[in-house]
């Protein structure tokens, strides 16, 4: 029974991960995730430099956190191919035959949440890589130098592997977020604007507000913001909230869409 | 004779034209209002809007420390002043021998000021150590004198009745003319003498990863001699020739003087100009800031209002009834602009009193400012809300046009216009600066109603910089529209 219902998956993986990668939007959508990401944090880089510091050695700059500052820019593109892997279904019509093809509801979703996880996090994986290589090659140049007490940036280093690697789940996070509010709304645009006002409206509240009680708040519990938090390396008791836990406040927004995107799936007519 | 008409138009002569394109303005009028969906999207514009300013009202009140004034005066008139009353007309003359280089508007000089107290009328004629001779009166007034050049200087103020007139000289014979100000209802015995201030600096470094600006007083010093004050007719002073300090300071061990054999040294803080309140709160762009989120919703409606046609094939319909494409787009940007423009006037007029309100009821600090909408630079950052709201849908809708996908349009928008904003905070102050001016975030500059020390863009050249983008796009788009298939 296991093994028929393992078949069952890798085969609804196979066919999604096909519609995915034949899709002419994938390899562009990929493409400007990792190009957005890398051409953002290469702009962030080369605007930081220490002359702009009171002396070189006190910038207490988080190099690893500015080198990803393209993800900022990237994420939109998954947020992007993530509503699409579903919302062009319904917009299309081929939703009906997908699940005639393969009539378990979660079992598709599960599929898709495998294939766009997967796309999501090699887009993640080739955007942090390059942003960090970007790192090692503007940094120095701008003063930030072993002198000044900055190390090359390197993943043997533990809080900077960290930040890497918690990126590349930050993206993967996003697009799980994106897939289950396409889900549940079944509208492209619709699901667009709701992610993309979940990711960019808290911060922007945050930035407005003056009371430290709610600033404090719409940091913590902001999907964006709290997931970035895994990006830093400096000074983390001093953060809205811990890397991790960060991390884990993103995982629960896409948790909770992706549940009550397969609760609405089920309940629906397609 | 029948006119020509191109090939696939309908029948009617071309001096029809402009009816049928009110009729086309009324079918993409129908079409807006009648999408239950679309007109969600303008009712959150609206909700989005309120929901931000509740949030952010709810504690406005609160930040202001309690008896802490939150409307700080319109000017400062700190300096130290050595000073003797004139009676009836007459005139000082004083050379500055020389002066700091505290700051590049630090100011040396002779006044004529009303009376001993802040805010009191006055006509300075001053020496700045990068901005030459200056003449300054009512805090926002400033004539530039002949030469440039700084200190030594001689300077003189003639006071005929009302009228106050500045003179400079290099060499004490050929006096020349600075300017002339009516100080209207000057009393006839008023304080003349010599003055120093010098303004804060403000420094801008990094730390931390952000900027963390100082502002820190600076202590301006000159030296002055040949100091002498004359009374027409010879009348004789009324303090006897004798000099006394007045002093205003920004910090009062900053200011002070001192006299020997007729060289004074004067050393002040501060400056007396218009208070340009760097550091203080826009409480008027901060009620209308709901409407960045409100964004979202524009964005994705400007771009439906096209892209459903071309998904549905609809468009096809709309250019079978009427070939004209570029009309087409004319009179969807117009629907879309003037409904757009109505929802952002009402969630923009709606937020500034709602904040208002709320802000007066949860505030127990007295001397709030007076903010009505009859005043034209609130009534601009008001009513300019609404034309970046419309400005925005019309950009979504050019954009949307030319990439012909929804999921490719919203994004094209909002990044552009949110992004800069949110990440201006982790860059440095010009970079961030100059990603708003080029970006149509700049159309955000509308909400400002005071200068800040980040202040990146003029109001009404920030909208034009938006305006400029929507116009390129909408053109581009014209142009794809009339060559693409439908």
């Amino acid at each position: 029974m296991t093994a028929q219902r393992a078949r069952c998956l890798r085969r609804a993986v196979r066919a999604e991960w096909t519609k995915l990668r034949t899709v002419p939007s994938t390899p562009w959508l990929l493409a400007a995730a990792v190009g957005l990401t890398v051409v953002g944090s290469v702009g962030a880089l080369a605007s930081v430099d220490t002359s702009q510091c009171p002396t070189p050695t006190e910038c207490f700059e988080d190099t690893t956190k500015l080198s990803l500052t393209g993800i900022w820019l990237g994420q939109a593109a998954v947020v992007v191919l993530g509503v699409q892997a579903m919302s062009s279904e319904y917009g299309t019509g081929t939703i009906g035959s997908t699940l005639a093809a393969n009539p378990s509801r979660r079992l598709v979703l599960l599929a898709k949440v495998t294939a766009v996880a997967t796309a999501a996090l090699v887009a993640g994986v080739l955007g942090v890589l390059g942003s960090l290589a970007a790192g090692r090659a503007i940094l120095a140049g701008n003063g930030f130098t072993s002198a000044n007490g900055y190390e090359p940036l390197s993943l043997a280093d533990g809080p900077t592997l960290r930040a890497a690697a918690g990126t590349v789940l930050y993206l993967g996070l996003v697009a799980l977020l994106s897939l289950g509010v396409a889900t549940a709304v079944r509208d492209t645009a619709g699901a667009i604007t709701g992610v993309l006002t979940l990711l960019y409206g808290f911060p922007i509240v945050a930035e407005l507000v003056s009371d430290p009680r709610w600033q404090h708040r719409l940091e913590r519990y902001g999907p964006m913001e709290a997931g970035l938090s895994v990006q830093n390396t400096m000074r983390l008791d001093e953060l809205p909230i811990a890397p991790w836990p960060g991390l884990g406040v993103l995982a629960t927004y896409a948790g909770a869409a992706l549940l009550s995107g397969l609760t609405l799936f089920q309940l629906r007519d397609a | 004779m029948p006119t020509m008409t191109k090939p696939g138009a309908d029948r009617q002569p071309e001096t029809d034209g402009r009816d049928r394109f009110g009729r086309l303005v009324r079918a993409e009028w129908t079409k807006l209002r009648t999408v239950p969906r679309w007109l969600m999207a303008l009712a959150a514009v609206i909700g989005l809007a309120l929901l931000v300013v509740l949030i952010e009202s709810d504690q406005a009140g609160n930040e202001v420390e309690e008896g802490e004034p939150l409307e700080e005066p319109e000017f400062r008139d700190e300096l130290h002043f050595v000073h003797q009353p004139l009676s009836g007309d007459g005139s000082i003359t004083a050379r500055v021998v020389s002066q700091e280089d505290s700051h590049e508007w630090a100011k040396a000089g002779v006044i004529v000021k009303e009376r001993l107290e802040v805010g009191a009328p006055y006509a300075a004629l001053l020496v700045t150590p990068d901005h030459g001779v200056r003449m300054q009166w009512g805090f926002e007034h400033d004539v530039a004198g002949s030469g440039g050049g700084a200190a030594p200087w001689w300077l003189r103020l003639t006071r005929s009745g009302d009228v106050v007139t500045g003179y400079e000289s290099a060499d004490a014979t050929n006096w020349q003319q600075v300017g002339e100000v009516d100080l209207d209802g000057l009393p006839s015995t008023v304080e003349v003498g010599l003055f120093v201030a010098s303004p804060d600096v403000v420094t801008i470094a990094r730390q931390y990863g952000s900027n963390s600006v100082n502002e820190a007083a600076t202590r301006g010093e000159a030296v002055f001699d040949n100091v002498s004050v004359e009374a027409d007719g010879g009348s004789p002073s009324p303090g006897n020739g004798e000099w006394n300090d007045y002093d205003t300071s920004v910090e009062p061990d900053l200011g002070g003087s001192t006299e020997s054999d007729g060289v004074f040294t004067l050393m002040g803080a501060g400056d007396i100009a218009r208070n340009v309140r760097p550091f203080g709160d826009d409480l008027v762009e901060l009620s209308l800031s709901g409407a960045r989120v409100g964004m979202l919703a524009v964005a994705a409606l400007g771009a439906l209002f096209i892209t459903a046609e071309f998904r549905r094939g609809m468009i096809r319909t709309t250019f079978a009834a009427s070939p004209r494409r570029g009309r087409v787009l004319a009179a969807k940007a117009i629907v879309l602009g003037g409904a757009t423009f109505s929802v952002g006037l009402i969630a923009s007029v709606v937020s500034f009193l709602g904040w208002q309100a709320n802000l007066r009821r949860t505030s127990r600090t007295p001397g709030l400012p007076e903010l009505s909408l009859a005043n034209p630079t609130v009534l601009r950052a008001v009513v300019g809300t609404a034309v970046l709201v419309a400005l925005v849908a019309v950009l979504s809708l050019a954009i949307a046009t030319i990439v012909r996908h929804t999921a490719v349009a919203i994004p094209l928008v909002i990044l552009p216009l949110l992004v800069p904003s949110i990440l201006s905070g982790g860059l440095p102050l010009p970079v961030a600066n100059w990603l708003t001016r080029l970006t149509p975030a700049a159309g955000f500059a509308v909400q400002q109603t005071v200068t800040r020390y980040d202040t990146a863009i003029a109001p009404l050249v920030g909208l034009g910089v938006l305006a400029a983008y929507a116009a390129v796009a909408l053109g581009v788009a014209t142009m794809l529209l009339r060559r693409r298939d439908a």
